[in-house]
């Protein structure tokens, strides 16, 4: 694949990019989406003239060099195109979370002084329309989906397809206009601005330049040996820096056509569909399609667990070995090649994984129970460290070199080094360019010779592979000086499938203690099958028998800590099931689905309280919202329980 | 609801009729017109013959007085399938699903009556029967689209919740292209969400493909809100006709309302 | 072992004809939830009439002079079946829309009695021997190279009930009439309200079931002739239904085979032990044993009750 591309320079941006892949490979697919049931696609060829009718569209009704282009929708091709066109005129796209509110996106807009916005549909016109009295810079917007639209006779709400219509007659009175801007740009220009949802304060705008994404995207695509012929599926919010790198930059950089599904909710189907070759997924994905498979075989016929069970056992124990090309006794082999044939290739062929050659993981530590049972079916699941900041690619995990628990050594081009609190320093062709209009946020985070602190604290273990431990600022001191990693505890909690969400506090206490959200779903199965009825989440969540439930996983934890000499005097002394779950609309979570620790130490203060008081019992009340924005609260009484704490097995072996 | 559309002449004019069931009157002497473009509500307490009355206008009950006009053909007794065929198309108060069959397959029912190849072509599904087939699924994925039941579209609908059979029943209908909708309670048995999710839907039709619907309801709140004009039944007899102000301020239905109320709890 | 591999060669044969009667059994409870008692009788009637057409000392041939052609006979049978199933639509059915199912399974038995009175008076009641040209005997090639004993006619049956199994299966599954039969089968009520015609449906199961019938009959009595006997078969599927289930094609297949195969060799290898005949109570048992393990039989859907 690299050797028909050009490595000097001369094809820098995304334009370019474009331009090139349809000369050189015009015919073959670019992108896909599933409509009304049949999966339409377009050929880098179409999506070239479909770029430029859309970058002539927009020049003509007045979008100018310099300015920014929100974009805001589902992963649509022409929300991908859009990201493009901005970019041929010398524009910032600026994808945004289509699932966020009003509120929050009158803030980026505000801040990215966005002068032009292309939406999805009328909800996100709706949205926009707002606030728009509140975004002075707003003056146009352009919705992809007529759907609703009739009655909207605002001047500046228009349909994409008439804006391409004027830019297709623009284009037929002056071709060759696009390539000639599509010229004008350089590798060191933005090519896109996003926001990072923060766990605190507000976003930031991370601009981007075309070096910073197109070498990035060229060094992953040597690492994994990409090429047009892969698949991948997008459908990961496009403000998210991944979607950005997986199905955009590297979709240019190597030519292969990126698939967009039908809704949200039709995912896992279009998945078995496309049968994609590439895949990421946040470990929430992995972990909710284990859940799936175990909740379905638990309803399976007892010859189909049976089997399921016994050539599972078969692949988790030899199924890794495998994919790594280590040495596997004959008869294993064999066992293996039945197991393929009468349970994973089935079991894959149901998840639409087939097709993978490789899919990565990143954002949170997976759990080693889910990464394990995805490797030993054969799929090649690796992990990433990555940031927005680092145009994602910071650490990568080389194909049979996999561990559970590291996120492998460094990526192409990329230098690390560990600070002396711990926290993880890099530097890399990757590294942004600035925060938008924020040049102290810019200089805490990224030294003058380059380097750009993570703010996660990490060490190398004895390969070279990095090891996450937690946010930097997060990692404390119990009272008595043991080192306290919240995360690290949360995650092993996380790892358990009946536990969802999990808060652990201690610094500066006397011992460490944690929050727990069960698993609707998980627990509620289980509940069903033992007779247990219960009326929703908080019913379920205060019952004796999940406590007990509950109260092993805690008790499994501390094992594993008390093996460990820095981590044994951070065992969970106590914990309690909240009443509700965590909750990205109550601002307890991001819209990433990560605690905001703040909020919830400040709103469930008197809970935290109970946890380091004797008390077993603790009344609340808490607000909810609900779906269509209403409020109500939930009262009840949490129950506080203690865990087992093992004595430090070092301290045992050394008596 | 303030958004615009050409109401047009009358669609649906019902004129005296009377309905009765081994000697005991359900409908007696009802008269209303529906005009084109509208969103026409039935209401009344339990019992009021609303059902019946949609039971007339679809052919399943036969009235024993009066007549019924549907664009222009004035009918006393129709069979079911002769109404659908001239475009009317309706969903039911308990929802009548055909089970066993794909959320696909029960919307491609709703096209029953466009369909005209003969039965040796299609089980050949050659020719001319696999183009109609294939114009058929393009509207039936259209009707999916508009209700977002994407992800559903292969599911066996015996299996899936009470809200998202409401709504393929709702899609099996439109299938049909309608010129005439008739909803059965659409909303019942629903929460909150549920509910306003299927205004809108029952709007956006309205709007969108300019269908005239018909609609019975029990629970009065939903319905004020999105109808143009509502008749009132009660006991048979027709109590009021007018626009949603008119009737809520009448006081023959605050009476009729406030006498059957304990019916909103056993509903 | 070479006499256990005819028995069971035999036995599976005569599962093809079992299941051949109870194809159009299930064909009419999937689409119209009734239980067709007179499915047997049809069988009979079909090749009662088809007899008449082809044969020289029937009706046929005395108002007119002249036999049928066999394929022209097949034919007029066939118009002969739809006439019936249309009279079945249009003098019993109709008057019994939204009835109770025992209701319509009563009417079926009325109509298997009258059919077969009809049958009686018309055609008389001896046996009549059916050939419209389908080899006969054993397979020489089978009998001289493996030294087995298996009728050709019993290889044509079965490739027939297979090909009639796949016509069926497409018929369903793809084509709008099929559909509409599912829809018919599910709830009236809606597939009334979408524009489908309960009556012409009716007439179109009815008159299938009737070729089912005639296809059937037309098997058994190039094997032992047409006789009222064939009219008992249809007692005979209804533990091929136990077994397969009622709304299942490829059940009523499945259940047909184990049926004939197991009562066979039931007969063969443990008759001489309680004296014989098993195989005429054989089949009742085995569906009796199923009733209690799996009531919705090997491939019938399983009730589901909504709450």
């Amino acid at each position: 694949m690299g050797e028909a591309k050009p490595a000097d320079g001369t094809v820098d941006t995304f334009p370019k990019l474009l331009i090139d892949n349809a000369r050189r490979i015009g015919a073959r697919p670019a992108i896909r989406e599933k409509d009304l049931g049949i999966w339409q696609a377009w050929t880098w060829q179409q999506v070239k003239d479909e770029v430029a009718a859309m970058a002539a569209g927009l020049k003509m009704y007045g979008f100018e060099r310099g300015d920014s282009l929100a974009i805001v929708g589902d992963n649509r091709p022409q929300l991908y195109w859009a990201m493009t066109a901005a970019q041929a005129l010398g524009g910032k796209p600026v994808p945004m979370y289509q699932d966020a509110v009003a509120e929050e996106m009158q803030y980026v807009l505000e801040h990215a002084e966005a002068s032009f916005a292309i939406v999805e549909d009328q909800e996100q016109t709706d949205k926009l329309l707002e606030v728009m009295d509140r975004c002075p810079k707003l003056k146009e917007i352009v919705y992809k989906d007529p759907r609703g639209m009739r009655h909207y006779d605002q001047p500046f709400v228009r349909s994409l397809d008439s804006l391409m219509e004027a830019g297709r007659k623009f284009l037929a009175e002056n071709p060759g206009w696009f390539e000639a801007e599509a010229a004008k740009g350089k590798g060191e220009d933005i090519a896109i601005m996003l926001y990072t949802s923060g766990t605190t304060g507000r976003p930031k705008g991370v601009m981007l330049s075309f070096d910073n994404v197109v070498i990035t995207a060229r060094n992953g695509v040597a690492w994994d040996k990409l090429d047009e012929n892969d698949e991948v599926m997008a459908y990961l919010p496009m403000a998210w820096v991944g979607d950005n790198i997986f199905s955009y930059g590297q979709s240019y950089v190597a030519g292969f056509c990126v698939s967009c599904p039908e809704s949200s909710d039709t995912v896992m189907l279009d998945l078995k569909e496309i049968g994609p070759t590439y895949f990421f997924a946040p470990p929430r994905v992995f972990e909710n399609i284990l859940t799936q498979v175990s909740i379905r075989m638990e309803d399976a016929s007892k010859l189909n667990q049976w089997l399921y069970k016994k050539f599972m056992d078969v692949a988790l124990r030899v199924g890794p070995q495998l994919l790594d090309g280590k040495p596997v006794s004959f008869m294993d082999r064999l066992m293996y090649g039945l197991g393929e044939l009468l349970v994973y290739g089935p079991l894959k062929n149901e998840l639409g994984f087939t097709r993978f050659r490789l899919a990565y993981t990143a954002g949170e530590a997976i759990g080693p129970d889910i990464f394990d049972f995805f490797r030993s079916l054969g799929v090649n699941i690796k992990q990433l460290y990555g940031s927005t900041e680092a145009s994602v690619f910071i650490c990568m995990q080389k194909n049979g070199d996999i561990k559970p628990d590291t996120v492998g050594p460094p990526a192409t081009d990329v230098e690390l080094k560990i600070a002396d609190n711990g926290e993880v320093l890099f530097r890399s062709p990757g590294v942004f360019v600035a925060y938008y209009k924020n040049d102290e946020a810019t200089k805490s985070t990224k030294t003058d010779d380059g380097w750009v602190m993570t703010g996660d604290a990490g060490f190398f273990d004895a390969d070279g592979h990095l090891k996450i431990i937690d946010r930097a600022k997060d990692v404390g001191k119990l009272n008595g000086g043991t080192m306290f990693a919240p995360k690290y505890l949360e995650n092993k909690l996380k790892f358990f499938p009946y536990i969802t969400e999990a808060v652990a506090f201690g610094h500066e206490r006397d011992y460490a203690a944690a929050f727990i959200n069960i698993d609707l779903e998980a627990v509620g199965n289980w509940a069903e099958r033992r007779g247990l009825a219960y009326s929703g989440y908080t019913d379920l969540s205060m019952r004796d028998e999940v406590y007990d439930l509950v109260a092993e996983c805690v008790d499994k934890v501390n094992k594993d800590l008390s093996e460990d000499a820095a981590l044994s005097g951070s065992q969970i002394k106590r914990f309690l099931i909240l009443h509700k779950l965590l909750d990205a609309d109550d601002g307890e979570l991001t819209r990433t689905r990560k605690v905001r620790r703040s909020t919830v130490a400040e709103r469930y203060g008197e809970l935290i309280n109970a946890l380091y008081s004797g008390v077993d019992v603790c009344p609340v009340e808490a607000t909810v919202t609900f779906e269509d924005g209403r409020t109500g609260t939930i009262k009840a009484d949490v129950k506080i329980r203690e865990a087992k704490i093992f004595p430090s097995q070092q301290a045992q072996a050394a008596e | 609801m303030a958004h615009e559309r050409n109401i047009g002449d009358t669609i649906l004019s019902v004129d005296q009729i009377s309905l009765s069931f081994g000697g005991v009157k359900a409908l007696s002497n009802i008269s209303f017109a529906v005009k084109e473009h509208e969103v026409f509500a039935i209401i009344g307490p339990n019992g009021a013959g609303k059902s019946s009355m949609l039971n007339c206008i679809n052919g399943f009950y036969h009235p024993q007085e009066g007549t019924i006009t549907f664009k222009g053909n004035t009918r006393r007794q129709v069979r079911p399938s002769e109404a659908a065929r001239q475009g009317i198309a309706r969903t039911f108060q308990n929802i009548a699903l055909f089970n066993g069959m794909s959320t696909l397959d029960n919307i491609m029912t709703g096209r029953n009556t466009k369909m005209n190849k003969g039965i040796f072509w299609q089980a050949l599904r050659f020719g001319p029967a696999e183009k109609e087939e294939m114009e058929h699924r393009a509207v039936v994925e259209r009707v999916i689209d508009f209700l977002e039941i994407e992800a559903i579209r292969k599911t066996a609908v015996g299996t899936l919740p009470y809200g998202l059979q409401k709504r393929v029943e709702l899609g099996r209908a439109l299938a049909a292209e309608p010129d005439l909708l008739l909803l059965d309670e659409p909303m019942a048995g629903m929460n909150l969400e549920e509910k306003q999710d299927m205004c809108r839907f029952i709007l956006d039709v309205n709007d969108e493909f300019g269908t005239t619907i018909v609609l019975i309801e029990h629970d009065m709140g939903v319905v004020m809100d999105i109808s143009d004009r509502v008749v009132v039944l009660d006991y048979g007899k027709k109590l009021a006709e007018g626009t949603p102000d008119e009737v809520r301020t009448n006081q023959d239905v605050i009476d009729a309302y406030l006498g059957v109320s304990h019916d909103d709890e056993e509903a | 072992m070479l006499f256990l591999l005819e028995t069971v060669i035999s036995g599976l044969m005569a599962g093809v004809m079992y299941a051949l009667v109870a194809l159009g059994f299930v064909l009419i409870f999937k689409a119209s939830g009734i239980f067709n008692f007179a499915q047997g009788v049809f069988a009979l009637f079909a090749g009662l009439a088809l007899y008449d057409f082809i044969a020289t000392d029937g009706w046929f041939y005395e108002l007119f002079g002249f036999a049928l052609p066999v394929w022209l006979g097949i034919i007029a049978t066939m118009g002969v079946m739809i006439i019936v199933a249309w009279l079945v639509e249009f003098l019993v059915l109709r008057h019994l829309v939204n009835q109770e199912p025992i209701i319509l399974f009563m009417s079926t038995i009325g109509l298997a009695y009258f059919l077969e009175g009809l049958g009686d008076i018309l055609f008389g009641s001896d046996v009549k021997p059916l050939d419209i040209g389908l080899p006969q005997g054993a397979s020489d090639y089978l009998l001289d190279n493996f030294n087995l004993y298996v009728e050709k006619l019993e290889v044509v049956a079965a490739v027939v009930a297979a090909v009639l199994v796949v016509v069926l299966a497409i018929f369903f599954q793809k084509t709008r009439i099929g559909r509409a039969l599912r829809a018919v089968a599910d709830d009236h009520q809606a597939a009334l309200s979408v524009g489908i015609s309960l009556r012409t449906i009716w007439v179109i199961v009815w008159s299938v079931s009737g070729f089912v019938a005639l296809v059937a009959g037309v098997m058994w009595g190039s094997k032992s002739g047409i006789q009222f006997s064939l009219s008992l078969i249809a007692l005979k599927a209804l533990p091929v239904l136990i077994l397969g289930g009622f709304t299942s094609v490829p059940g009523a297949i499945i259940g047909g085979l184990i049926i004939g195969v197991g009562e066979k060799v039931a007969e063969v290898f443990a008759g001489p032990y309680v004296g014989g005949a098993i195989e005429n109570w054989f089949a009742y048992v085995l569906a009796l044993g199923f009733l209690l393990i799996r009531p919705q039989g090997l491939f019938g859907e399983k009730i589901i009750e909504r709450v």
